[in-house]
């Protein structure tokens, strides 16, 4: 009797798993919020490789950061954040201060090549294409070149770099359009703003559109507005667009800092109530647009987490460990339902839990 | 003075034809979707500020000087206005006069510089928003600030007349009190004299330093008001939007210039060429062409309109 119970349960078990993809066949808003709940809670920490002994194997190392800017707080805090993690396991990072120029990259990348550094790390937008002789003779001089929170997993450390540690970005993607599909009951009208230069937007309109094509009546419309017009071009754009199209229900502008531009252009056409904005980088103040109701929808990242991520795989390549490209830096959906724990003003670092503080020193093999 | 033939109407009017050429072909190409009301809503409501930023240049544009300051005071009243309220939560009642007194206060330093040191606005000015622009970032942290009362919101872009956003009629109303003051105020006469000609001006008895000192402080309380209006029309303070203002508001400044009162840097021209400029990008995002078709728009515009104009004048020397 026992045994037909465990027999049958074992039947059902498989009759359901196969019934699944059906079922997000069937109903593209069911699937959707699948992936939405997935990403709504506090994140888990999820090691991106093997432990090792941080202390000693990176003694009397060293590594350079190039940030794409010194002067976007983004940016900055995580540079900041691999500093403090430095100096607690013992060895030397520096930062190149710059306010975006490459010149200024490349004068970074002589620097470190001039002063026995292990690493560069190119973070967050230091795209090494403008630079490839300097990163050639960094390269020659026995400087190990890495690109961080650059590219999407899918796309190659551009370049020639060594190694580049990436985000999912084109989970990213997914999610926003799921965000909308669940919203709309799988009846989506979207106008996606993109910016093509940056190297994360590839990943980011993969996922988008890999999620609308399983939602056969979601439409979009995706339209570039390169990242020096945001400020003249998105808000005359969108509005143009939202007469033309009067059914979008939905502006996804994929970095939320176009958000800004996106939000006045929504009023403006006094579409307020009709046309939602789902966005993603977890920007504080878009945070707060989040919760005072302009913005429904903003997905982040913690940059804190970010610091870590991107130090353990530069430490790694130091160490002759297997080099990480999925930094495995998780994602969270943020909306009126969880945006109480993001604090108020937000703060770009709070709302992911405190998980990934303990994993990474246990896998660094230091107690705090 | 002007003779009143066809081709000095056609000169003064050439623009208002030409946008009205506009409107008929995008009417035309999609009359469904662009000749409509809430269409042109939007094209009016949403170009106030920088309406109000050419009108503010034109002021010493007329006195013969240049205010390239004028879109960093945008940038750092509206960054203020942000901070005061949304951060520090004072009143608007008092974070609005302390906005407009910033302006004018810069507007102030603009004039005193120029007209002490005898150092060309140009200089001054471009040095002074620079110097504004990092103010602005150090006061903001490069950030974004946002949170501000939804109440300036309200009074911005909310409130609506005739389906038009409110701000639109602030722009016009300020057009209305800059026509009046330089058609029929001694003060606008003596910026006229003090544009064409300081020695002549000196000479006939105006007070040249002090027409020049207001027209920076004006200039100034302008610029402000047209921060408060950005910071109202996003809800939010941006630390560098504010900067791509200056060019677009100097092409309306001089397209401006080209019409109702060719020759001179006049507030009806401005509003019109604004509007002209807006009105053709908002035509070609309507019928889906891609952005940078608006850069070959904003620049061919421009260009051609100034070409006609001095063609249908008889290719007189400008006095601009």
């Amino acid at each position: 009797m026992t045994k037909m119970f465990k027999g049958m349960g074992l039947v059902s078990a498989l009759m359901m798993a196969s019934a699944l993809p059906a079922l997000a066949q069937d109903d593209p808003a069911a699937a959707a919020m699948v992936n939405i709940e997935a990403y709504s809670g506090i994140p888990e920490f999820t090691p991106p490789g093997d432990p090792f002994d941080a202390r000693a194997c990176m003694e009397g190392k060293s590594i350079l950061t190039v940030p794409a800017s010194s002067a976007i707080p983004f940016i900055k805090t995580i540079a900041d954040g691999k500093d403090a993690l430095a100096k607690e396991l013992g060895f030397k990072h520096a930062q190149w201060e710059n306010q975006g120029n490459p010149t200024q990259w490349i004068q970074g990348m002589n620097y470190a090549a001039n002063n026995g550094f292990d690493v560069v790390s190119l973070l967050a937008g230091a795209d090494p294409r403008f630079f490839e002789p300097q990163v050639k003779m960094a390269q020659a001089a026995g400087v190990k070149v890495v690109t961080s929170h650059l590219t999407g997993l899918e796309i190659p450390g551009p370049a020639g770099v060594d190694a580049n540690t990436a985000i999912d970005y084109k989970q990213a993607g997914k999610l926003m359009a799921d965000w909308t599909i669940t919203q709309t009951d799988a009846k989506v009208n979207a106008l996606i703003l993109v910016s093509n230069e940056a190297l994360s937007t590839d990943s980011l309109v993969e996922g988008l559109t890999e999620a609308f094509a399983k939602c056969p009546d979601c439409t979009y419309e995706i339209v570039n507005v390169p990242i020096v017009d945001w400020a003249t071009r998105i808000q005359p754009t969108v509005q143009g667009k939202l007469q033309a199209n009067p059914d979008i229900n939905y502006v996804i502008p994929i970095y939320d800092s176009m958000s800004s531009f996106v939000t006045p252009a929504i009023a403006i056409s006094g579409k307020r109530d009709t046309v939602k904005v789902a966005t993603f980088n977890g920007t504080p103040f878009v945070l707060d647009l989040v919760r005072d109701g302009t913005v429904e929808m903003d997905i982040g990242e913690n940059l804190d987490w970010i610091a870590h991520a991107m130090l353990d795989a530069e430490m790694r390549l130091i160490c002759g460990l297997e080099p990480v490209t999925d930094s495995k830096v998780p994602l969270r959906v943020f909306s009126a339902e969880n945006i109480s724990e993001v604090g108020d003003p937000a703060d770009a670092s709070k709302g992911y839990g405190d998980a990934y503080v303990e994993g990474y020193r246990k896998l660094w093999n230091v107690t705090k | 003075m002007h003779k009143s033939d066809l081709s000095y109407q056609l000169e003064r009017f050439g623009l208002v034809i030409v946008w009205l050429a506009f409107i008929a072909l995008f009417g035309a190409l999609r009359p469904d979707t662009f000749l409509t009301w809430s269409n042109f809503s939007t094209i009016f409501g949403s170009e106030a500020v920088l309406v109000i930023v050419t009108l503010g240049l034109m002021i010493p544009l007329t006195a013969g000087d240049f205010d390239l300051s004028i879109a960093q005071i945008v940038t750092l009243v509206s960054m203020t206005v942000a901070i005061l309220d949304a951060r520090m939560d004072l009143p608007l009642a008092l974070v609005l006069p302390l906005g407009l007194a910033l302006g004018a206060l810069i507007g102030l330093i603009n004039g005193a510089i120029t007209l002490y040191f005898r150092v060309h606005s140009l200089i001054v000015t471009l040095g002074v928003g620079t110097f504004l622009h990092g103010i602005t970032l150090w006061i903001g942290n490069s950030q974004t600030i946002s949170g501000v009362s939804p109440i300036l919101m309200e009074w911005v872009i909310i409130q609506r007349v005739l389906g038009v956003p409110i701000a639109f009629y602030y722009a016009i109303g300020l057009a209305i009190l800059i026509w009046y003051m330089l058609s029929y105020t001694a003060f606008g006469q003596q910026l006229l004299f003090t544009g064409r000609g300081r020695e002549v001006g000196r000479l006939t008895g105006v007070a040249v330093d002090r027409v020049r000192l207001v027209a920076f402080v004006l200039s100034g309380v302008l610029g402000a008001f047209a921060g408060i209006l950005y910071t109202g029309t996003t809800g939010s303070a941006n630390p560098s939007s504010g900067t791509f203002l200056l060019l677009p508001a100097f092409a309306a400044a001089f397209l401006g210039s080209t019409c109702i009162r060719p020759g001179r840097f006049n507030p009806w021209g401005s509003v019109i060429a604004v509007y002209f400029l807006v009105t053709g990008i908002n035509g070609l995002s309507v019928l889906g062409f891609r952005t940078f078709v608006q850069d070959l728009f904003y620049g061919g515009a421009l260009v051609l309109a100034v070409m006609i104009s001095q063609l249908v004048s008889g290719r007189k020397d400008r006095g601009l």
